[in-house]
């Protein structure tokens, strides 16, 4: 790891190593005169066992800096490793594993496979790469996230907290790297959306894991370690130790320059 | 609403092409019968009309003496005479024509058509109106010569010239090919040796003074209807019969009619399956689509759409799909009948002078088919559009129908199944064979419908234990598609549903014609004591001569000679039963093992005696001793004694009502001049069969029409007959497989997008794409395995019953051919395999990130 370039990447930590990171980022969607740039160079470093936010306005290409972290959408152009593998070149078949094993996914919605019960759904990515669930640590995540009585209920039994707990509980299950969770409390009410925030922040804080959360909830947002703004494809600021009302006010600005702009939409505006 | 109808039309039509494609198929089959037998009829009809004579003068036939005595019915030459001299008659012929007989070229070769078509030996006329002209060489004079059809000359390459050795009945003799005739029309397929007039009742009827009909022009002036009373009258109706040329060309047709018959019953067979599959299909596409837009179908009623609008406009996209459908089919069909009639001239039916004829029928019958069936199956799933509400539009995408309750189809399917069953149970009850029969058919029909629509409630209980293994084999990917099969129970019962009809259809003939098979086999272990048989492949009767050579052969035993002949027996209790009589030489009992209730073979083969089956003599009320009148072809009436009663038929009366048999001199008295229809021969003592049998073999090389078998060699003629029916019903479900195919695709695709989001988030955590094809592929193994057991069972329980009704014929053996059951398990799974090739690969090349957001 170069000190030098890590310097000038957002994210940097304090202490311990480097979860992923990306230098010179580059997604661009068509080609030619068209072409439409979700992020413009990017360099970032996502710290281990912490929990980051990533946060911007609609179109800010925040969503699309994730699917690239976790290797499931291309880059246009630069790099992106997972500790320490090079994912970007990485062959589809290899990208598949390494989501399997290294990576856990939350979703805004539709977490679960519907004909699977909770415990199915938990153990499922490493059912399908034919490993054995540490039991211990299943057993730990599952008491963590109270889902002990729900195992054997079917997903359309479950309520929207309770759904998104047990694929807080999936993503955690197979002790991964890094825990991708893309809005996840976007469908949720705000009392179950702040019980998943907690989980998440528990997981870091008691279970020692890498969780990196893309949201557009301020309130949400305030449950990381680190923010870290994008807008127009690059990462334009960062906030360490937020709270919800000055992540509130940093957003704010984005709007008044889409306002600025003429865009007369408040993009980012919030419920 | 049109517009959104038409759009919604265009959208769709991926998956409205695998309905087309059903609708094709059975419209094709329907639209290609018709076409064929149009063509071909006319064809025919134009033949017979132009060589008919304006009447025709003929022995009456009753009962009809078929091909099965070998016998000739005429009339007496002089006839001729009494009819030239009638009024209006311009010119009279009497005329020879036969078809007992075998052409054998200088190789010991028959050269006689291989397809079952007559061998037709004739008086040559050379001034009249015929089917043929000369072509080449002169016309015969004097018994040593002869003309003969040119595609049969070069068929079997017979120049002018060649000798050819005629076996016919009253003895065999050799002519010189002097000419060739050729068809100025259309050649039906029979092989034509034409000889001398002078000489043809001599040689093909034994005596100068017979003639098989007579041939009679009007004058000018006089129409045929009038001609034939005029004959009539002067000859007397009784003991012939007159037919004016239509009536003439009309009978020919009719006899060839039944062989265009079976080709069109096949078709219509293939068009039913064809229906009945595609229904399915249909039925479930319309349902499939609905359920995917009943949000877009609630906006149409939320925004003031009323539900007869709704059903209209999915009534309309039937009519649409039934419109095209049935005009692909259409053009399909009348391809497949100008191939057919290709067919026909590669196996020597010539159809070149042929046009195709499209009756108004034909398009008619293509559409009634096409739009009927696609709008009676669309009709349900209609109906229930209409019946999404306007909150649909609001409510979640929750796909409908999933969770609606089956009770309705448990009690309907139960109530049926009830039904089906008691018929089914009253048929292996049943004594009569006509009684069970209809039994059967009612269980078949209804038990069918019991189990298509208690298919879905199936579902689950099946495909548990199918799936059982699949967790445990395939990890989760198994149990991730065992469970989707269970997912939609109405879905996978329906797509099942399809693939079920068709296999059903296989057990059930499967099993009966086993169990005829093994009937068989088993009544000639008990009876048969022939160490050989000499018989020809088509049961047709040879001349007597052979008989005379195996007799004749070094080390030959006991040889009997067996003929058949149409009867009619008047029985006791005042009914007449038409039946074949089977005529016995002495020493019967050598060759055969048969056991009597009454009496014996000496009883009933004695001279004006008979014997019959005992049951059958008991529902008549025949008793030993009482005397039957019995009449045979040509008006022959005899009164014949029950001599003896058998316990079951001898081994050559298969399947003929009553197994009435008598002696072949009694036989020979009422029908002269038969053929044998088998000989039955034992080996000499102090000669073994493996010396015996290639000793018979070349006695028999100038017969080529005859073959030596021993009992397993009989064994496996008599398979093969019962084989070409299984042939049929296998093409029959071939047909359906396609269609069942096009259901499965059809279902997974629709599952696939359906489930759109779910693979992507799969893919997303880790699913490869092997595993993800995987599990597709082990979900439509699942359907199409789960409908394999289905049908199979249901086939099981149709071919049990079946063999029932086939025991109140003396077919009492029950075989289950389980090697053939298992090998359609395993095909059903390789079906499922191939059904999912493109919904998987569709599958596995979505997307991950646009599968996710997928709405």
């Amino acid at each position: 790891m170069s000190t030098s370039a890590a310097e000038h990447a957002p994210g940097l930590p304090p202490d311990g190593g480097v979860a992923a990171r990306a230098r010179a980022l580059t997604k661009a969607y068509g080609s030619g005169e068209t072409a439409v740039v979700a992020l413009d160079s990017v360099d970032v470093d996502i710290a281990r066992h912490r929990f980051t936010a990533v946060m911007g306005p609609s179109g800010s290409g925040k969503s699309t800096l994730m699917h690239c972290l976790a290797g499931l959408d291309t880059v246009s152009a630069g790099q992106v490793w997972l500790g320490d593998t090079e994912i970007t070149g990485l062959r589809e078949r290899e990208l598949t594993r390494l989501r399997r094993d290294r990576i856990g996914f939350m979703f805004q919605s539709f977490n679960l496979i519907p004909t699977l019960t909770a415990a199915e759904n938990i153990t499922l990515p490493m059912d399908i790469a034919g490993r054995e669930p540490d039991r211990r640590w299943l057993d730990q995540v599952i008491d963590a996230l109270g889902l002990r009585g729900r195992l054997t209920h079917r997903p359309a039994q479950l309520s929207g907290g309770q759904q998104q707990r047990v694929a807080c509980a999936r993503a955690l299950a197979s002790r991964p790297e890094l825990v991708f969770a893309d809005e996840p409390t976007g469908n949720l009410d705000s009392r179950a959306g702040l019980e998943v925030l907690g989980f998440l922040r528990g997981a870091v804080d008691d279970l020692g894991q890498t969780v990196v959360m893309v949201t557009h909830d301020p309130g949400a947002a305030a449950h990381s370690d680190l923010v870290l703004f994008l807008a127009d494809g690059r990462i334009v600021d960062e906030m360490e130790r937020p709270t919800a009302d000055a992540v509130l006010e940093r957003m704010k600005r984005f709007d008044v320059v889409r306002g600025r702009l003429g865009d007369g939409v408040v993009a980012a505006q919030e419920d | 609403m049109l517009k959104a109808t038409l759009r919604s039309f265009l959208a769709h039509k991926g998956r409205l092409a695998l309905s087309a494609v059903a609708v094709l198929l059975s419209v094709a089959f329907v639209a290609g019968s018709l076409v064929f037998s149009d063509t071909v009829g006319r064809t025919f009809d134009r033949l017979f009309a132009s060589t008919a004579a304006d009447v025709t003068v003929s022995p009456k036939e009753d009962p009809r003496a078929a091909r099965a005595t070998g016998a000739v019915q005429t009339l007496p030459a002089a006839l001729r005479d009494r009819v030239a001299v009638v009024p209006g008659v311009a010119r009279a012929y009497a005329d020879v024509s036969v078809q007992n007989v075998v052409v054998v070229d200088g190789h010991d070769r028959s050269v006689g058509p291989t397809t079952g078509a007559p061998t037709i030996a004739a008086s040559w006329y050379a001034t009249r109106r015929g089917p043929v002209e000369l072509t080449s060489g002169h016309a015969p004079h004097g018994a040593g010569e002869a003309l003969l059809d040119a595609d049969t000359a070069g068929r079997k390459h017979v120049r002018i010239g060649d000798t050819l050795t005629v076996q016919a009945q009253p003895g065999t003799f050799d002519v010189r090919v002097v000419g060739i005739a050729t068809f100025t029309t259309t050649n039906p397929g029979a092989a034509r040796i034409f000889l001398d007039p002078a000489v043809a009742g001599r040689q093909l009827l034994g005596s100068a003074a017979r003639a098989t009909s007579v041939s009679v022009d009007a004058a000018r002036g006089v129409t045929d209807a009038q001609l034939q009373r005029r004959v009539g009258a002067a000859i007397g109706t009784g003991t012939y019969d007159l037919r004016t040329a239509d009536e003439q060309a009309k009978s020919a047709s009719a006899g060839l009619g039944t062989f265009l018959d079976v080709i069109k019953y096949v078709m219509l067979g293939f068009a039913g399956v064809a229906v009945l599959v595609g229904v399915f299909l249909i039925v479930n596409t319309f349902s499939m689509l609905i359920a995917q837009r009943t949000r877009e179908l609630g906006l149409l009623r939320a925004l003031g759409a009323d539900r007869r609008q709704v059903r209209r406009s999915v009534l309309t996209e039937a009519l649409l799909l039934g419109l095209v459908g049935s005009t692909l089919g259409l053009a399909a069909g009348i391809g497949l009948a100008l191939g057919l009639i290709r067919l026909m001239s590669a196996f020597g039916t010539n159809l070149r002078a042929a046009e195709t004829v499209i009756g108004w029928g034909t398009p008619v019958a293509a559409y009634a088919v096409g739009l009927g069936v696609t709008f009676v199956a669309a009709y349900l799933p209609a109906r229930r559009a209409a019946a999404v509400s306007p909150m649909a539009a609001l409510a979640d995408a929750e796909v409908a129908g999933v969770g609606r309750p089956l009770r309705a189809r448990a009690i309907t399917g139960a109530v049926v199944g009830a039904a089906g069953a008691a018929a089914l149970a009253g048929c292996t009850a049943a004594t009569r064979t006509a009684q069970a029969a209809s039994l059967l058919g009612l269980g078949v029909v209804l038990s069918l419908i019991a189990t298509v629509v208690a298919g879905p409630l199936l579902v689950r209980p099946v495909i548990r234990v199918l799936g059982a293994a699949f967790p445990l084999v395939f990890g989760p990917v198994g149990r991730m598609s065992r469970r989707n099969a269970l997912r939609n129970p109405r879905r996978t019962g329906a797509t099942a549903a399809a693939l079920m009809v068709g296999l059903a259809l296989v057990g059930g003939m499967s099993v009966a014609s086993a169990s005829l098979s093994a009937s068989f086999d088993q009544r000639i272990d008990r009876t048969l004591g022939a160490d050989f048989i000499v018989q020809s492949a088509g049961f047709t009767p040879f001349t007597k001569e052979v008989a005379d050579r195996v007799a004749g052969t070094p080390g030959a035993g006991v040889v009997v000679r067996q003929r058949l002949s149409p009867v009619a027996v008047r029985m006791p209790d005042g009914t007449r039963v038409r039946t074949t009589a089977t005529g016995y030489g002495p020493r019967l009992d050598d060759v055969a093992h048969l056991t009597y209730a009454r009496g014996g073979s000496a009883q009933a083969l004695a001279d004006g005696r008979l014997g019959m089956d005992a049951g059958f003599a008991r529902d008549h009320g025949v008793r030993t001793g009482g005397v039957i009148p019995v009449e045979f072809p040509g008006g022959r009436r005899a009164e014949l004694t029950v001599g003896a009663l058998t316990e079951q038929e001898p081994a050559g009366g298969f399947g003929t009502q009553g197994g009435v048999f008598l002696g072949l001199r009694t036989l020979e008295r009422y029908v002269p001049h038969g053929q044998d229809s088998a000989v039955y021969v034992n080996t000499a003592p102090g000669t073994t069969a493996a010396e015996l049998r290639p000793r018979l073999e070349r006695a028999l090389k100038p017969f080529p029409q005859v073959q030596v078998r021993d009992q397993s060699d009989y064994k496996n003629l008599v398979h093969d007959q019962i084989a070409v029916l299984l042939y049929l019903v296998y093409a029959l479900l071939g047909l359906a497989i396609v269609i069942a195919v096009l259901g499965v695709v059809n279902t997974l695709a629709l599952s696939v997008v359906e489930r759109t989001r779910e693979i992507g988030l799969l893919r997303a955590i880790g699913l490869g794409r092997r595993q993800l094809r995987r599990m597709i592929r082990l979900e439509s193994v699942v359907i199409a395995v789960f409908g394999a057991v289905l049908g199979l069972g249901l086939g099981l329980v149709w071919g049990v019953c079946m063999q029932q009704v086939l025991a109140l014929r003396g077919l009492t053996a029950l075989a289950i051919p389980w090697g053939t059951l298992v090998t359609v398990v395993i095909g059903s799974a390789v079906v499922g395999v191939v059904a999912a090739l493109l919904p998987a690969l569709r599958a596995s090349r979505m997307n991950v990130l646009a599968a996710i957001a997928h709405e």
